[in-house]
């Protein structure tokens, strides 16, 4: 027992002390900050304008469209808008960065085909940007021409495409008889507002919690594959330093390996808590930050914060007690990677789980995944984060995967034991295997 | 008499290569005791398995008279050949880090490592990283480290190799020290000269077996003055070819001449006079290099 303390003292200050440790502890937070915060600052901030020519083959559209590009888009967007593209950003969802303002220029030209030249030589120049064209037809064929040097600028086509979808939509209703003021009150968009049910009651929720999880899982999947491989590398390291006989000569290659995890573990939870920390205390004082007002920070539930460190520690212990076994049966790192994939398919395996269990949190599947140990750490997480899942099967799961890790590291041991005092040629798989058989 | 190590009928074999047969080792208490053998003949394996690294697929290991424990084995002090330091971190925490794995209290070390330190020329460099050292420098830490828990044992697996003619003088010196408070050492080397000088019994293995034991004064003497020391200048090439010489051990300007039975040292004496200028003529025991030369080729023919 006092083995296993010494040597997780050592490994706890060691990692504790490099510069990456303390890199990756500033820098954990700020990049964190910065995909909260980044998004939704571009979105409120960065504007771009377009100049924009509209050419009315029908006749009567092109002051609506033009009235319409103008001030369709200039209502400021609400905390909650805002929000959601920060979101839509991080999940990598295109819905409507930032807002584009039209600046409007007249068509030049007698006629319609004389207006087309003049806008196109004026796109070539670089002296418009783009022009639409409405033809004719346009309110029966509901068809009309957006021209530009690139067309990929989505965001503001669908804003042009909004506009002009406005004024046809306007004009059609008033060709049906309905009075020009009553256009905009029964065309108001619909803002659809997300409530979640709990036992607590009804709670807004703007997809909150989605990013709130996707932040925690992220970081228990990092967290576990990356202090994993640190278990790794300082394994390989013992062995290709020859210091490993030294130690197993007063210690058992059990205790080595146990205080490994213990005091690599701990260092691992110590900067995610300094993270999380860092993460209430701007959650806490966004509301102060003149950078931040009007962007609502997740809010975090302390049930979560409290499950973290089982959940990581969970992972960490399962994974990197495999790693271990790894770094003691080769030489280099090298010829680590080849047995590093079959390892890590698991966890990645939950990874890719991740969109079914979102979708429905308490279904079978969901619930059986989630209590697969190898998935558990990944899944049973999200499944809190998302909709806290019967106690049961929280303790259910952390009970198996607790009795999985106790399995791994007997076998990773007993790899352990045989693979430090082996150079040279790494092992074959079967020859683990044997190792594990006959420790 | 207790004692200090003994190894009874112990054996490994490793996936159908048997690294040690049967092997029965008696290290007296207080003695030095050499362990030598060729390379691959199961020394590192024997150790091992005193230390309780690998397991012996059947045999005990008994330690200062009892059963093997772990309490037992922190009575040991084991420098493998395998060796090195965390190279990162700083020697005096290396070396108490070593020792509070031996149960030692940080304060404690930090007191006893002083001397040693200073005693080795390492004085001044507690507070350097490992990768600072020279590798003569790291091999003395190393050798602290084995101390430092102040054990009755101490297990050298081969202690000089790598260190300067300097150093090896002051890692000599170390070991009669120890030895003289009454330690018992058990050196394994290849470096004949020095198991010679410093040890008073051995045992030789060879492929897993042991093909001689016993006091390095009654080895040799069981051997008998057969072995001449030639100093000399000239081409001693002929020597060989001389009536009554068996073999020849030239190095040049020096050679050991093994006798066969009934040859005369004065006849050979005489004829390589005739043909070198001679600055040392003795007749000797044979030394532990050519015993051990003699007994491993022995075997292998």
């Amino acid at each position: 027992m006092n083995d296993i303390l010494v040597i997780a003292k050592r490994e706890f200050i060691e990692r504790v002390r490099t510069k990456a440790f303390l890199i990756g502890t500033i820098l954990g937070p700020v990049f964190m900050a910065a995909i909260m915060i980044v998004p939704a600052m571009m979105a409120s901030k960065l504007q771009k304008s377009v100049s924009i020519t509209v050419i009315d083959a029908e006749g009567s559209l092109r002051a609506l469209v033009e009235d319409s590009l103008r001030g369709g888009e200039a209502e400021p967007e609400s905390p909650a808008a805002m929000r959601q593209k920060a979101e839509d950003a991080v999940s990598g969802r295109q819905r409507n960065l930032g807002t584009t303002r039209f600046v409007i220029k007249a068509p030049e030209g007698a006629d319609v085909a004389a207006q087309r030249e003049a806008a196109k030589q004026a796109v070539l120049k670089g002296t418009l940007d783009a022009y639409v064209i409405l033809p004719a037809d346009v309110l029966t064929e509901s068809k009309v021409e957006y021209f530009a040097k690139t067309v990929t600028d989505f965001e503001g086509i669908r804003a042009v495409d909004r506009a002009v979808e406005k004024a046809i939509f306007g004009k059609r209703i008033n060709a049906a008889g309905i009075e020009p003021g009553k256009v905009e009150a029964l065309t108001k968009p619909v803002d659809l507002k997300r409530l979640r049910v709990s036992e607590k009651g009804e709670q807004e929720d703007q997809g909150v919690s989605f990013f709130l999880s996707l932040i925690l899982v992220m970081m228990i999947y990092i967290g576990t594959l990356m202090w994993g491989q640190i278990v790794m590398t300082g394994v390989i390291e013992e062995k290709s330093n020859r210091v490993v006989e030294v130690i197993v000569s007063s210690t058992t290659p059990r205790n080595l390996l146990f205080g490994k995890l213990v005091g690599v573990g701990g260092a691992g939870l110590l900067q995610f808590g300094i993270w999380i920390l860092a993460l209430v205390g701007v959650s806490a004082a966004s509301g102060s930050l003149a950078f931040l007002s009007g962007i609502e920070l997740p809010e975090i539930n302390p049930v979560l914060i409290a499950a973290f460190p089982v959940f990581f520690l969970l992972g960490f212990f399962l994974y990197a007690s495999l790693y271990a076994a790894i770094g003691s049966a080769v030489n280099t790192i090298q010829e680590a990677q080849n047995f590093i994939l079959p390892v890590m398919l698991p966890i990645i395996m939950a990874m890719v789980c991740w969109p079914v269990v979102m979708r429905a949190p308490d279904s079978t599947i969901s619930v059986v995944l989630s209590l697969i140990p190898f998935m558990t750490p990944i899944l049973m997480f999200l499944r809190m984060s998302v909709l806290m899942p019967p106690a049961w099967q929280i303790v259910l799961s952390i009970v198996l995967t607790s009795l999985t890790i106790s399995v791994v590291i007997w076998i990773a041991a007993r790899i352990y034991r045989v693979g430090i005092l082996m150079y040279g040629k790494p092992p074959t798989f079967p020859e683990i295997v044997r190792w594990v058989r006959h420790g | 008499m207790t004692h200090a190590l003994q190894l009874k009928n112990v054996r490994k074999a490793f996936q159908g290569h048997v690294a040690v047969k049967g092997l029965d080792l008696e290290v007296p208490q207080g003695s030095v005791f050499g362990l030598l053998g060729p390379n691959g003949a199961g020394k590192t394996t024997s150790i091992r398995m005193a230390m309780d690294i690998i397991g012996p697929d059947a045999g005990e290991v008994v330690i200062l008279g009892q059963k093997s424990d772990k309490a037992l084995r922190n009575r040991i002090g084991y420098m493998p050949e395998e060796r090195g330091l965390y190279q990162k971190m700083v020697v005096e925490e290396l070396l108490t880090f070593m020792a509070e794995l031996k149960g030692v209290r940080p304060a404690e070390s930090k007191k006893r490592m002083m001397p040693w330190l200073e005693k080795l020329g390492l004085a001044g460099w507690h507070k350097k990283k490992a990768n600072e050292l020279s590798k003569g420098m790291q091999q003395k830490v190393q050798f602290i480290q084995t101390l430092l828990h102040d054990p009755d044992i101490l297990i050298l697996d081969e202690p000089m190799s790598g260190l300067d003619p300097v150093g090896t003088n002051v890692m000599r010196d170390a070991m009669i020290e120890l030895s003289r408070a009454g330690k018992t050492l058990i050196v394994s080397s290849h470096q004949m000269a020095t198991v010679e000088q410093m040890c008073d019994r051995v045992a030789l293995i060879n492929k897993g077996e042991k093909i001689l034991d016993g006091r390095v004064s009654d080895i040799k003497g069981s051997y008998g003055k057969n072995t001449l020391i030639l100093a000399f200048e000239g081409d001693g090439s002929f020597l060989k070819s001389l009536p009554g010489v068996a073999s020849v051990n030239d190095t040049g300007r020096y050679a050991e001449v093994r006798l066969g039975p009934g040859a005369d040292p004065q006849a050979i004496l005489r004829a390589a006079t005739e043909k070198l200028k001679i600055n040392r003529f003795e007749v000797v025991e044979p030394s532990l290099h050519d015993i051990f030369v003699e007994r491993v080729t022995e075997v292998r023919s």
